[in-house]
Formats: structure tokens, sequence, C-alpha cells
């Protein structure tokens, strides 16, 4: 039995120090490769900064076209899941029957477990049925992206809504009730604040996994070339396709290693949403609980 | 055996049984409130005391799988209404059947919008009025000296009588007519619930009160009249 115990508490011990340790290796090879290539220069080429930020001067040589087609991707995606699935989360722990709870629930597992290839190429056959009964001018786009890769992050954010209500404990669902809450109300000044910190992280995920998607948009409008989105019908560039390009096209070591650049940006972007999802999730609820 | 039927009475509860899943809690409960009174319902655990109370607020409509037969009448401005009519909005109810806890339950918000809260659930925008009613109401539950210099303070961070008290005063803030209290010292020290039982005293002339008690000594202390249940029926 002492034996057996041993072999537990040192097999976790290894499994928590070989994935501390991957973590560290990965951050740590990105760092290492990419911090030498981060200059002004990578992403905004030949173009001062300023000009290129205020759009007088188009980058043509620089991630700077990448990292905003990235930027926007992200918002427009989250922007359609969020309602979205907090409707929908809200739905299943607080409206939803026993049997359309088992349902819903057994759909949104399988909508979690598609590949997103297959997101990606719905997105695709889409775009092309649009292009063929709508309009000549749809295409593959931000828009068709965008819509695709929130359907991709939907279930993270339904998921960790309907959680996040389910636990909160019964005495707190029937304080505002026994005070004459309806039930909506009950939803919107009790259960959402409390549940806030929960389905903040179901929007992280969301946002982590809008950023390192390759598969869908490959297929829904991303391309190596095409400056900054002129609108939600136009195709853009995004870091992770930039990464995935130069890393099996590179013509020289030095190419290659702006994709390792590539990938430290979309790091520092990724930690930045994050930051900013959580400073926002703490906003909202000082301002729906603690306001005077 | 006809319940009540005194000119006081304020409630009214007729064959009322109640079932959660099968198991049946409250069996054919004939029984009736005076008027400005505190009734204690005593008994042991689990006898159905708290299951009777949130008949009377509907509260337990909350909950699954719970399921009512009976009926239950409180006179509002002189008159009965049944109180499980289609027509009895149930915010309007629960704004008039004000209940309190067993362990206080301040929202996690400040000391100042807990008391408010219910106004502004029903609706109230204005902040003079709601001001004056939160000081009311805190003044009536015993609080209002020892928080008028931190109302912006969250409330978790009161000691836990003044919670309790802080729940009542929440409770109040829609000046009630009936007041419900599940157990409120239970939770608390000896002084802490001396405190609430003056406060439940001092609150009678203008309540009907019910309040669950296990302690016979806070029994004989506050109530007019006391009311046993026991394995889900009521005895005299």
């Amino acid at each position: 039995m002492k034996m057996l115990d041993r072999v537990v508490i040192a097999f976790s011990w290894i499994s928590a120090v070989i994935i501390v340790g991957a973590v560290c290796a990965i951050f740590g090879h990105i760092i290492l490769n990419g911090a030498g290539t981060i200059k002004l220069s990578l992403i905004f080429g030949d173009v001062a900064p300023l000009d290129a930020l205020l759009l007088k001067r188009q980058v043509l040589n620089g991630l700077f076209p990448a990292v905003i087609g990235t930027l926007l991707l992200i918002l427009i995606s989250v922007m359609w899941a969020v309602p979205l699935g907090l409707g929908t989360g809200i739905y299943l722990a607080e409206y939803a029957g026993a049997i359309s709870k088992k349902i819903f629930n057994l759909f949104f597992d399988i909508l979690a477990g598609i590949p997103s290839i297959v997101i990606g190429l719905f997105g695709f056959a889409l775009a092309i049925f649009l292009h063929k009964n709508v309009s000549n001018n749809i295409g593959p786009c931000l828009l068709i992206s965008s819509m695709a890769l929130a359907f991709l992050v939907l279930p993270y954010i339904i998921r960790t809504t309907q959680v996040a209500l389910e636990e909160l404990p019964r005495e707190m669902r029937l304080t505002a009730l026994a005070l004459g809450a309806t039930r909506l109300q009950n939803i919107r000044h009790v259960l959402l604040p409390r549940a806030l910190s929960g389905i903040t992280t179901g929007v992280i995920l969301a946002i982590g996994r809008c950023a390192e998607d390759t598969a869908v948009i490959l297929l829904t409008g991303v391309v190596a070339m095409a400056g900054i989105p002129h609108s939600l019908m136009g195709s853009y560039e995004a870091l992770p396709f930039y990464i995935y390009y130069i890393s099996s096209q590179y013509t020289s070591p030095e190419e290659l290693l702006t994709g390792y650049g590539a990938s430290l940006i979309l790091l520092v972007l990724c930690i930045g949403l994050f930051s900013a999802a959580f400073l926002i999730q703490k906003r909202l609820t000082y301002i729906t609980l603690y306001r005077a | 055996m006809n319940p009540v039927s005194h000119e006081n009475t304020k409630i009214r509860v007729t064959d009322l049984s109640f079932f959660y899943r099968e198991r049946e809690v409250l069996k054919k409960v004939n029984v009736g409130f005076a008027e400005s009174k505190i009734t204690a319902l005593i008994g042991p655990s689990g006898a159905g005391k708290s299951t009777f109370l949130i008949t009377l607020n509907r509260l337990w409509e909350s909950i699954p799988e719970a399921r009512m037969t009976g009926k239950v009448e409180i006179k509002f401005s002189g008159m009965y209404r049944d109180i499980y009519e289609k027509s009895f909005p149930l915010p309007t109810l629960r704004r008039r059947v004000g209940m309190v806890f067993q362990t206080p339950n301040p929202l996690p918000m400040s000391i100042y919008r807990n008391v408010a809260f219910p106004l502004k659930l029903a609706g109230e925008k204005d902040r003079k009025i709601i001001s004056q009613k939160v000081e009311e109401a805190l003044d009536r539950a015993y609080l209002w000296d020892e928080v008028k210099d931190r109302l912006n303070e969250d409330a978790i961070n009161l000691s836990g009588g003044q919670q309790q008290r802080l729940c009542i005063a929440r409770a109040l803030v829609m000046e009630p007519e009936v007041l419900l209290l599940d157990e409120p010292t239970s939770s608390l020290d000896d002084s802490a619930g001396r405190v609430i039982e003056d406060l439940i005293l001092s609150l009678k002339e203008k309540l009907t009160i019910l309040v669950v008690s296990h302690y016979l000594e806070q029994v004989k202390r506050l109530a007019d009249k006391s009311i046993r249940f026991s394995e889900g029926s009521v005895i005299n």
C-alpha cells in the first residue's frame, strides 16, 4: 500500500514537472529565436510607424497588416460568439427543462468536437454558395471567417456560462426571489454578476482559440498579401497564417526567424487581450454589484 | 376542524399538503395566524416548519420537484386573497410577505445597495425616496447607528448579527405586512441573538410575524402563541 502511494505521488510530480517543463521549453524556444527579430521594421517594414498606424501608407514588407487582421478577426468573432453563447448558456442553466437540456448538451458536446478544418470547409462552402446565389462580390472574407470562428468557439462560452450559473448555491438563487425579484431580475442582478468570473474564463478560451486557429481561416479568407482589410467583405492577413506560411515556404534562415518573431507577437497580443478581458470582468463586477 | 375565523386573522391556511419528490412533508395542515402577533412555529427538525414558511410566499416554486395542494389566504387591505390565484403577481406577494433566512444572506454588494435592492427590483428610481427608505429600514432594524458612516462598504464585512439585522432591514424596506423568520438567531451568539429578539418584538405592532425557533426560552420571550409541528402535521 505504501509503495502504491509513493508511486502515485511520484507519478503526479513527474507529470506536473513534464508539463511545466514543456511550457517553459516552448516559450523559451520562441523567445530565444524570436526576440532577436523584434524590431520596428519587422512590424512596419520601411514605413514610419506613425504613418502606418494612421493608415497613411500601406505596409508591404512588415507584419502590421497581419497584426491588425488578427485583432479584427478576434474582436469580430468574439462579438458574434459572446451574445449567442451567453444567451444559450443562460437558457440551459435557468430555463431549459430536463429533457431539452440533455438534448442540447449532447448537441453542444458534438459541436465542441467538430475539427476546425471541417468548420472551415463549411465556411468555404457557404462563401461559394453566397457567391453563386447572392452576389458575385461575396467570397471568402473577414465576415465569413469570423462567423466560422464564432461557431468554433461557441461551445466554450456556452459551457462556461452554463456551469458558472449552475454552480451558484441555492440560497443565493432564492435570496433575490424572496425579495420580489422576477426570474429575469434575479438573473440580471444577482446570478450573472456572480457568474461573471466563470464566464470570463470561457471568453478567454475563445479569444485564444480565435487567435491561433489557422485551419478555419485558411479556407475562408486569409491570404499572404492583402494589406489592412478595408471591409468585412475583404480578405485579410493574420499572424497564425503568416507563421504557417513562413515555416513551410521560407527561403532563408533569416526569413524563418521572422516566423518566430510573429509567434512572439501573437503571444504578446494574446496576453494583452486576456488582460483586457480580465479587467473588463473586474470592472463589470464592480459596476453591477458595488457601485453606490 | 375549523382552524380560525376570528376577525383579526391575517393568514388562513386550509388543507395544505406539501410533497418533495414522493415524500409528504406537510399533511393537510389547517391553521390561522392573528394579525400583529408573533407566532412561534416549534417542533423537531424535519417536522416541516421551514417548508411551511415558504408556502406562504410561494418560494418553494423555485425548488425543483416540489408540489403543493391546498389553499393559503392572506388578508391584504381588509380582503382575503388566495395567494395561489393566477392573477396574484408573485413579486407583489413577496414584497408584502417578507422573509429572513436562518443564515444571514446579504448579497455581495455594499450595505446601502443591499437594503436598496428590493426598491430597485420594484422599479423605484427616485434617489431621494430610496435613500430615505433605506435609512428608515436600517433604523427599524436597529442598524442605522452602526452603519451610517460605512454605507458603501461591502456587507460581507459586517458581523454575523449585523448581517442578520441587515437582512431584516432589507425585508422591511418594502414595508411588508407579514414577516417570515426561519430560525433567525440560530447562527448567532447569545448577545447578538438577544438584539435580534428585541428587534423582532419592536416590529410586531405593524407586522404579523411567524418565527421558526428551536429555543424554548426564545419562544417564551417572543411569542404570543406557539404552534407545534410534528411529522408534517400541526398538533395543538
